[in-house]
């Protein structure tokens, strides 16, 4: 009796493996973006971010971070409100997602009381001044890469898949390749290697911290280091929040100007 | 008991004590496969230096490199057209994937942000994501360039002909071996444009790589020379050759200590090899006095053992003499300095121990008929050079005060040349007038706003002060004080960028092209820019608590007094304008500044110390003050006449130079030594019926025979380096060859004159 128990429990350990190798690693890196990036319909975080210099020398920028989904996998719209460095504070910036284009993007000047669009050619360029692109943040559109599956590993504890992700375009990236180690049970990458035309790794996200808030595990505290020049930015999502039911209104140049004080307390 | 003589047993167990020093020879020799070369002489200051540490901090704070290079595009019909746009898109593209290269970091066309303004939206961007396709988008570049005046001057000429790519170098990268990757690259390229490589790393690695390979083919042809010549005085091919070991023994023992005891070989040592040779030299003096002492003799033995005895003390004193003037410099400051000091004086110590024994004995070797005919032309009476030393020795003895006059008034116009003598260093102007290193520096310079790149570093003591208005413009003021030196061909720091933000945000209206008028303004300007541009735009440029700001300033020339003169306009506007900033100089300019200061007044400081070491040792060789300050004279008034000239020609003291003097200083007192220190012999044996002009002359036709011998030996073994492609290389052979010269004459015209002069006083 206890022997058919035994067996009975680990059916579904035999099985597990299986339905991750038939999935696609192009499937997998889809599930870890909606894990992700996608997490809930909507989302309100305080952040912290920290940037690091190689001397140590630190800058902060602290922000409440908004997002709303409108299509899963697809359009989203971000608000952010900036609180600190002191002289920026009211200063706010919006982002229209599109996965096939450019993303749009505009900023609010509080002193010269002024909203202008911000063209967006880059998505690898530095996101207000960190380690983190545009694109990490946000995400790379999944058929801009070739995703094939190298082997498993654990990170830390947990069990991940490694994929490597080969640009199609090697013009628009800054990068050659890209590992990711995601959770294979969880969604989520616990981390990721950047590597540069010259083969050498060169930037390294990883996953320090990953919580369960309302049902949905979220990676409170993350790093994106910069193995080429020495620079770090450690971000903190604090009193992260989901489908707190942001309304399409609050994704305006009027309310880029005027943020409604319960987005942004 | 009778006293060990090293002469007596070498002559008498000559096999032994040639096999000796052949095993020490060999055993030295083990070393050299441990050979560790630093041709960067940057590296003669350690890293722990003051200069180092702070240039490596302000790197740190700055994001920026040591090294950076630049390579210029010029196209005589403009480079914006569609086909070098192109080469310039390609070009950087594969620079940017050279091993060694800080890819993120290299500025080009196609990597340098803009920052625009189209209606209401504000574009950040690279200039040239892609190459124009048009004529129109060519002139839409065009308009970009010339509207931006961050870029004008940096990376566009001002009559667009001009273009550069600035390529930084990561830690340890060899500047030479990627400006020759980058020479493959550019070579892949047709049409009308003309490439220039150009910057620090360049000329510091060429130099470094160059400077061995010409010691490699020099050393060995002044060695052949000087055996050329040697078998031409001496009319013997073994002891040509005997003279020739002595000298490669003593480097071999010398440069295996060096490697033995783990230092690399620096380019101040490397140098040591050919000093040895010079100073081998000296042994000259013994086979002359052998030759002339077989001629009287006949016996051989007798004839090594009184050769020695009476030129054993002038070249026991002149070897402590040269080795004193390099063993000074192991009290210097700068390691390289010092180890290279130590070499030499190794070395020479090591000459002298052969020379009273590995000479001895390599003497008993020679068949006694061979020696007879070579001897024979060594008749004092009837030789022809012996007779024209006489006549030289006779005007200075028969006429005395017009000589020491004659002498004066030289010395007085050497002086005033003297005087105008800068201590500078400009490693460019190492290399020839038509060298690519020195062309591509002058073409880069001429249309671009500099290939020295040095930075001020403004530092105030608040988190945030650069963001104020006052910082601001306290920077831009600065800027466009050190733009009115003509040494400066280009400043940027963060005002540039504020201003030039201010601008776009307002429509493009140049009435805007200033500081705004609030900290809020600024700081928001700054980050509305760090949301879209290069993170290091502005890690280039200001801390990361914007108490500190980095003013990027492009030199036109490589002088060390470039630098001073930035320094000292920086000074001057901040003691006008006071403000609470520091303002701090550093970058690579700043530290050849330094490295020419510290490396260059060590080894003047050494200079001096070694002249009074050498009057001291002058004082024991003579046992007489008076005797000293007559020998001394020669040495002196062939340093200042040389100098002089130096100061003249507008030379400048650089690092050649300063190695040259103190090799000067041991080999020119050598002359006087063995001219006094033979007259005083000849006058103590008391010849019957000579008078003290007789004596004199003599000791010119004997002895100054073989001071001629050296000097001729040394004039013609280095005036090969007169055809060498680096400058330094005609420096050495022209010194040295000039100074030998200058100070046998002296010696031979000069020191009669002083004795006939002052003989009361001495005799």
């Amino acid at each position: 009796m206890k022997s058919i128990i035994f067996y009975l429990l680990c059916i579904p350990y035999l099985i597990l493996p299986l339905t991750a190798s038939a999935e696609t690693a192009e499937e997998a890196i889809k599930r870890a973006q909606a894990a992700f990036l996608y997490a809930g319909y909507d989302m309100k975080a305080r952040v912290v971010m920290k940037l690091i210099a190689k001397d140590g020398k630190e800058r902060m920028r602290e922000m409440t971070m908004l997002r709303k989904d409108f299509e899963e996998g697809g359009d989203q719209k971000y608000f952010i409100y900036f609180y600190q460095p002191a002289d920026v504070r009211n200063m706010s910036f919006m982002v229209w997602k599109y996965p096939k284009k450019d993303d749009d993007r505009w900023i609010f000047i509080p002193a010269l009381n002024m909203v202008r669009k911000i063209a967006a050619s880059d998505r690898r360029s530095s996101f207000v001044g960190s380690d983190f692109t545009y694109e990490d943040i946000s995400g790379r559109d999944i058929e801009d890469d070739n995703h094939s599956f190298g082997k498993e590993e654990k990170v830390g504890e947990r069990d991940c898949l490694v994929i490597k992700s080969v640009p199609k375009d090697e013009k628009g990236t800054d990068y050659s390749y890209k590992l990711s180690w995601i959770d294979k049970e969880r969604s989520l990458p616990l981390k990721e290697e950047y590597y540069s035309k010259k083969g050498d790794i060169e930037k390294v996200f990883s996953a320090d911290e990953v919580k369960e808030l309302s049902g949905i595990f979220t990676i409170t505290k993350r790093t994106m280091k910069n193995i080429a020049n020495g620079h770090r930015t450690e971000v903190s999502f604090e009193k992260t929040e989901y489908n707190v039911k942001i309304e399409d209104g609050l994704f305006t140049e009027r309310a880029l100007k005027n943020p409604p004080k319960r987005w942004i307390e | 008991m009778k006293k060990f003589s090293l002469v007596e047993f070498s002559v008498d167990r000559p096999r032994l004590v040639v096999a000796l020093a052949v095993i020490i020879t060999l055993a030295f020799l083990t070393q050299f496969p441990k050979i560790r070369t630093d041709t960067n002489p940057k590296n003669m200051l350690p890293e722990t230096s003051d200069v180092r540490v702070w240039n490596s901090e302000v790197e740190k704070t700055f994001g920026l490199y040591e090294d950076m290079i630049a390579l210029g595009i010029k196209n005589e019909k403009g480079v914006l057209n569609r086909e070098t746009l192109e080469k310039i898109d390609r070009i950087t593209s594969e620079a940017v994937r050279l091993k060694g290269v800080a890819s993120k970091d290299v500025t080009s066309f196609t990597t340098i942000d803009n920052v625009t303004v189209e209606g209401e939206t504000l574009n950040v961007r690279p200039l040239m994501s892609v190459p124009p396709k048009t004529d129109e988008e060519v002139g839409a570049l065009r308009k970009a360039l010339f509207d931006n005046r961050m870029f004008i001057n940096r990376i566009i000429s001002k009559d667009e002909k001009t273009t550069a790519i600035f390529i930084p170098l990561e830690k340890g990268a060899d500047g030479k071996e990627i400006a020759d990757r980058l020479k493959e690259i550019v070579g892949k390229e047709k049409g009308d444009e003309k490439y220039y490589i150009a910057g620090d790393p360049v000329a510091r690695d060429t130099f470094g790589a160059e400077m061995f390979k010409l010691m490699s083919i020099f050393a060995p042809i002044a060695g052949a020379v000087m055996l050329l010549v040697r078998y031409l005085m001496f009319r013997d091919f073994f002891l040509s050759v005997t003279l020739m070991m002595d000298a490669m023994i003593s480097i071999v023992w010398s440069m295996g200590l060096l490697i033995a005891l783990g230092f690399p070989v620096h380019i101040m040592s490397s140098m040591a090899p050919v000093f040895l040779m010079a100073i081998a030299t000296d042994s000259v003096h013994i086979f002359n006095e052998f030759y002339f002492r077989y001629r009287e003799k006949k016996d051989k033995r007798t004839a090594i053992v009184e050769t020695m005895h009476a030129v054993g003390r002038p070249v026991r004193y002149t070897a402590l003499a040269t080795a004193a003037g390099f063993a000074v410099l192991l009290f210097m400051s700068i390691i390289p300095v010092r180890v290279f000091g130590g070499v030499v004086a190794f070395g020479t110590v090591a000459l002298r121990l052969l020379s009273f024994s590995f000479i001895p004995a390599m003497f008993t070797f020679v068949k006694a008929e061979k020696m007879e005919t070579a001897s024979m032309s060594e008749d004092m009476e009837t030789g022809r050079s012996s007779q024209i030393l006489k006549a030289l020795a006779g005007f200075g003895a028969h006429r005395p005060k017009v000589t020491v006059y004659a002498g004066l008034i030289l010395l007085v116009i050497a002086t005033i040349g003297l005087t105008k003598i800068k201590i500078n260093n400009n490693m460019v102007e190492w290399f020839s007038k038509k060298s690519e290193v020195r062309i591509a520096d002058r073409i880069m310079n001429e249309s671009l706003g500099g290939t020295s790149l040095a930075y001020i570093v403004a530092i105030s003591s608040e988190d945030d002060f650069i963001k104020t208005p006052e910082a601001m413009r306290h920077i831009e003021g600065l800027q466009r004080h050190l733009e009115t030196l003509p040494v400066v061909g280009k400043t940027t720091s963060v005002a540039d960028f504020v201003k030039r933000i201010n601008r776009v945000l307002h429509n493009d209206d140049p009435a805007f092209d200033k500081v705004p008028d609030s900290k809020d303004e600024i700081g928001q300007f700054l980050f509305l820019f760090s949301m879209s541009a290069k993170p290091a735009d502005l890690d280039n440029v200001v801390d990361y608590q914007f108490r500190k700001a980095n003013i990027w300033v492009q030199l036109k020339t490589w002088d060390a007094q470039a630098m001073r003169d930035v320094i000292k306009a920086a000074e001057e506007y901040k003691a006008a304008h006071p403000i609470p900033m520091e303002l701090r100089p550093a970058g690579t300019a700043y530290f050849n500044l330094v490295w020419n200061n510290e490396v260059l007044w060590d080894m003047v400081k050494g200079f001096v110390i070694a002249l009074i070491a050498v009057f001291v040792i002058l004082v024991f060789n003579f046992r007489s003050v008076k005797w000293a300050i007559i020998g001394y004279i020669p040495l002196l008034f062939t340093i200042i006449l040389i100098f002089g000239v130096v100061g003249f020609i507008g030379k400048d003291f650089d690092m050649p130079i300063s190695v040259l003097s103190c090799l000067s200083l041991g080999m020119a007192v050598d002359f006087a030594i063995h001219f006094i220190g033979r007259f005083k012999q000849r006058l103590a044996e008391q010849v019957p019926g000579e008078s003290l002009s007789d004596a004199l002359l003599w000791t010119t036709a004997r002895p100054g025979k073989g001071i001629m011998r050296n000097a001729l030996l040394f004039a013609s073994a280095f005036s090969v380096m007169l055809f060498a492609p680096l400058t330094p290389y005609v420096t050495v052979g022209a010194f040295i060859a000039s100074m030998m010269t200058l100070s046998a004459l002296l010696t031979i015209i000069y020191l009669p004159a002083l004795i006939v002069l002052f003989q009361k006083r001495l005799v």
